[in-house]
């Protein structure tokens, strides 16, 4: 893709103006069947270097958490990931498992990945279809994405017609970009358009799919509770997760119990408590990236069940992860007159 | 211009009352031996994990030897037995991938072979030279 | 040996005998693989209405049963009896997982078979009408198909041990099925269910020569693309470091993995380090750490259920690289995870004499 070698080259510049020291950025596997994050300084890996990848390199945000959760990095380093990856590294930052500090974050104009199975099957062909600009075989998520411009970045990537065009969003990425002729920073509207009314018929059509208990239920029939989906997510970031601790041990007394009053249990049982015990603790957070859908082995829309949900919490309560550090979590600040709907039922009882 | 010599980088597990001893006496006798080794004091060599071993290899470690006491000698009566059995295991799921297993050594050397300590180190020096350096101290992937 | 012989495919005969525990309250409850709506789970099941769901053969195995087990009798152990219908390696998975005081086999009654393999969960989703009929034809046929787990292709233990009934149906034409009483508890449980008593021996010639020679070449093909430090590399290139293979394997019982744990994780300025010396470094690092070290963990135990190739999201063949490594080092200690409740986890013990060549 034209536009990635575009890219190396702004980063090289970066690195010869001595603006950044380091970038953490995709490169190629050495079986060349998936793309993994590198972090590096020498411009020969560089130059190998796919910043927009046809898959979701391995990690995502959570290659940062590894990074950066035990400190900061002492040299400038870049970081170039998808949007919904970066947004989930701001998410992370506010969860206390990335520390920002000499950290030049970079993003761009999405044009979506491919699932990985696809992408393992054949990667040359999906590597045509991706520089074709494919929008039809791309992640299901990908196809209703329309925020993805909304992202705290220092430096955005506009892409259009195998151009780029930087925009510097912070002082940090105004300081990096001095001696850079800039121009304006097209719009990507046809694809916004295109992908919000894409999600607008996922809206309509998915809560058919998914109302009612008994809905849910066969949702979730193949479900085998692997967890996989929850060890993906880019905001799960929890060592060891609350639905694989001790406090699901239970005794063979109460599996019992309770096998007698539904007549049967499944195992691993508690499946629809963990997901909906998950949606709980990161809905607000969840970025919508796809990579739970990815990873299921029984090919169960969970990233579309989370997205359908993600996107009524977060707009009511008018939280857009990712947008901005100083935002806080909706679960760890309030106002004092809010959410008066909840509160309703019962406060008619109280005025007799 | 004359290439640097491959000086390679030994990481040792020695056992306190043993190997480590006979390091000392070696020192002490003013025994000739390489400086490729970076020793490590253990209690027992049934005290180290045999995944410590690997993640030097992995890391670039020429080589990883484990020295203890003599078989029916340790310290702790059965340290050293169950070393020899989780060594067993590494090198055969190293050689199952062959992943130069020949790397990874153990050795027994009780307190009084200050000489023999001198010996192995020479030689498993002289063999890793021949061998070459660790590819993996290179490797982007790990 | 002596077994009952029946005049009825497997999934008929075992429906009723299940019936006939329940209704003799010979048993508390019944665990084995169930029919869901639209999938497969293994589940515990008290009514009597729900058996008719109960498909013990079906070619798929949703999670390992010896790990469920595990589940339900770590805390305790049951209190009343049940009948568990397990895979010979589920089974022995969960005797492994006993010998490390992660579940107890009080109250249960073991019921086995003999095992013809599973599909990979993947033809749950891709549709799987054609390959579950070869499935069917080769079973009375006393022959493998070739659609299941590699690992299944190469099994050793597919004659279960320490069950008490196992049922056998491979070649016997889909009409006849035949329960072995395996010991004196088996014996108890079939008493008044009717069958013609036969003697029988567990031979499968034909089944064990298939199954190694599928060994051979899977272990050869495995080698072709994983022995030597690059390919070895090459193979754990996509790993997206998810650990779903560790969570899913019945022997990984550490509800904190020690490779999720804050002993493994690098400081900023170790990668920084690293950096300097290679002039580059993969993130998350420590990729390959995790399989060598699971395969140390583990290997001695590894049933090749299969089900850590399964779950990969990235289609690394783990269960494959598993069998090579188990099979030598299960052989280096003479030792066969789950044929015998008192042999020690060769980790544990040790002979004074032993491995004499070893040290240099």
């Amino acid at each position: 893709m034209k536009v990635n070698k575009l890219i190396i080259d702004f980063l090289l510049s970066l690195m010869e103006k001595k603006k950044i020291d380091a970038f953490l950025l995709p490169l190629k596997v050495p079986s060349g069947d998936y793309y993994t994050y590198v972090l590096t300084d020498e411009k020969e890996l560089i130059e190998k270097g796919k910043p927009v990848p046809p898959v979701m390199p391995a990690g995502g945000a959570r290659a940062l958490q590894s990074l950066t959760r035990l400190g900061s990095l002492k040299r400038k380093t870049g970081i170039i990931m998808h949007p919904c990856q970066i947004k989930a590294v701001i998410e992370l930052y506010k969860m206390k498992q990335v520390d920002l500090e000499n950290l030049y974050l970079f993003s761009f104009d999405c044009p979506g990945v491919f699932p990985a199975e696809k992408y393992i099957k054949n990667p040359k062909e999906t590597e045509k279809k991706f520089e074709e600009g494919n929008q039809n075989e791309i992640r299901e998520l990908c196809k209703i994405c329309d925020k993805f411009d909304m992202v705290y970045v220092d430096v955005y990537i506009g892409i259009k017609k195998e151009n780029i065009y930087l925009t510097p969003k912070t002082e940090k990425g105004e300081e990096i970009l001095k001696d850079f002729k800039l121009e304006n920073q097209p719009e990507p509207e046809e694809i916004k358009k295109r992908r919000s009314e894409a999600k607008e018929k996922f809206i309509e059509d998915f809560e058919k799919e998914i109302k009612g208990p008994d809905a849910l239920l066969s949702l979730f029939s193949k479900c085998i509770n692997c967890h996989n989906c929850m060890r993906v997510c880019p905001v799960c970031y929890c060592r060891q997760c609350f639905f694989d601790s001790e406090a699901f041990d239970l005794s063979s007394e109460n599996y019992l119990l309770r096998a007698k009053n539904k007549k049967a249990l499944r195992f691993p049982a508690d499946t629809l408590l963990f997901h909906l015990g998950r949606m709980s603790h990161m809905i607000f957070s969840c970025v919508n990236c796809g990579n739970c859908e990815d990873a299921c082995p029984m090919d169960i829309p969970i990233g579309r069940i989370f997205t359908f949900m993600a996107e009524k919490i977060q707009k009511e309560f008018d939280y857009v992860p990712g947008r901005d550090p100083q935002e806080r979590l909706p679960l760890v600040t309030y106002e004092e007159e809010e959410l008066k709907w909840v509160e309703k039922p019962y406060t008619r009882i109280l005025r007799r | 211009m004359k290439e640097k010599e491959f000086e390679p980088k030994i990481l040792g597990f020695l056992c306190n009352w043993c190997a480590s001893a006979a390091a000392n006496l070696a020192g002490v006798s003013r025994l000739k031996y390489p400086s490729s080794i970076i020793p490590i004091r253990v209690m027992c060599s049934g005290r180290v994990n045999p995944l410590s071993m690997v993640h030097a290899y992995i890391l670039g470690a020429d080589a990883v030897m484990l020295a203890g006491c003599h078989p029916g000698d340790c310290h702790y009566k059965q340290g050293n037995y169950l070393a020899r059995r989780r060594y067993a295991l590494l090198k055969e799921v190293m050689e199952s991938f062959g992943l130069e297993a020949d790397r990874i050594k153990l050795y027994w050397i009780s307190a009084s072979e200050g000489a023999k300590f001198a010996k192995v180190i020479k030689e498993v020096t002289e063999e890793i030279k021949k061998k070459g350096p660790n590819p993996l101290k290179k490797e982007i992937f790990i | 040996m002596e077994a009952l012989k029946i005049k009825k495919d497997a999934e008929s005969t075992i429906k009723e005998f299940l019936k006939f525990l329940m209704d003799k309250n010979k048993v508390e409850a019944v665990f084995t693989l169930t029919r869901m709506e639209d999938g497969f789970s293994y589940c515990l099941i008290k009514d009597k209405e729900i058996i008719s769901q109960a498909v013990p053969f079906y070619p798929f195995m949703p999670s390992n049963a010896g790990k469920m087990l595990s589940r339900i009798t770590l805390i305790e152990p049951l209190r009343k009896p049940i009948l568990a219908i397990l895979r010979p390696c589920e089974l022995r998975g969960f005797i492994e997982l006993v010998k490390r005081d992660q579940g107890s086999t009080e109250n249960i009654f073991f019921m086995s078979f003999i095992c013809p393999g599973v599909f990979p969960l993947k033809k749950l989703s891709l549709g799987y009408e054609e390959e579950l009929k070869e499935y069917k034809e080769k079973i009375e046929k006393g022959e493998l198909s070739k659609n299941i787990r590699n690992t299944c292709k190469a099994c050793e233990h597919f004659i279960p041990y320490n069950s008490d009934l196992t049922i056998s149906f491979i070649g016997e034409n889909g009409k006849e099925s035949i329960l072995i009483i395996e010991n004196e508890k088996g014996e108890n449980l079939i008493q008044g269910f009717e069958g013609e008593r036969i003697e029988f021996e567990k031979n499968f010639v034909n089944m064990k020569r298939e199954r190694k020679k599928e060994r051979e070449r899977i272990i050869r093909e495995t080698e072709e693309k994983g022995k030597g430090l690059d390919k070895f590399i090459s193979l754990f290139g996509r790993c997206i470091s998810c650990h779903g293979c560790s969570k899913i394997c019945p022997i990984c019982y550490c509800k904190l993995c020690d490779f999720d744990s804050s002993s493994h994780e690098i400081e900023p300025s170790s990668y920084e380090d690293e950096v300097k010396k290679r002039g580059g470094i993969r993130v998350p690092s420590n990729v390959l750490l995790y399989h060598l070290g699971r395969l140390i963990h583990v290997s001695v135990s590894c049933v090749n259920c299969g089900m850590c190739s399964d779950i990969c999201p990235v289609d690394i063949p783990v269960s494959e690289l598993f069998l090579v490594a188990s099979l030598r080092v299960q052989r280096l200690f003479n030792y066969i995870p789950g044929r015998d409740y008192k042999e020690e986890i060769p980790l544990k013990t040790f002979e004074p004499e032993e491995f004499t060549e070893i040290a240099g």
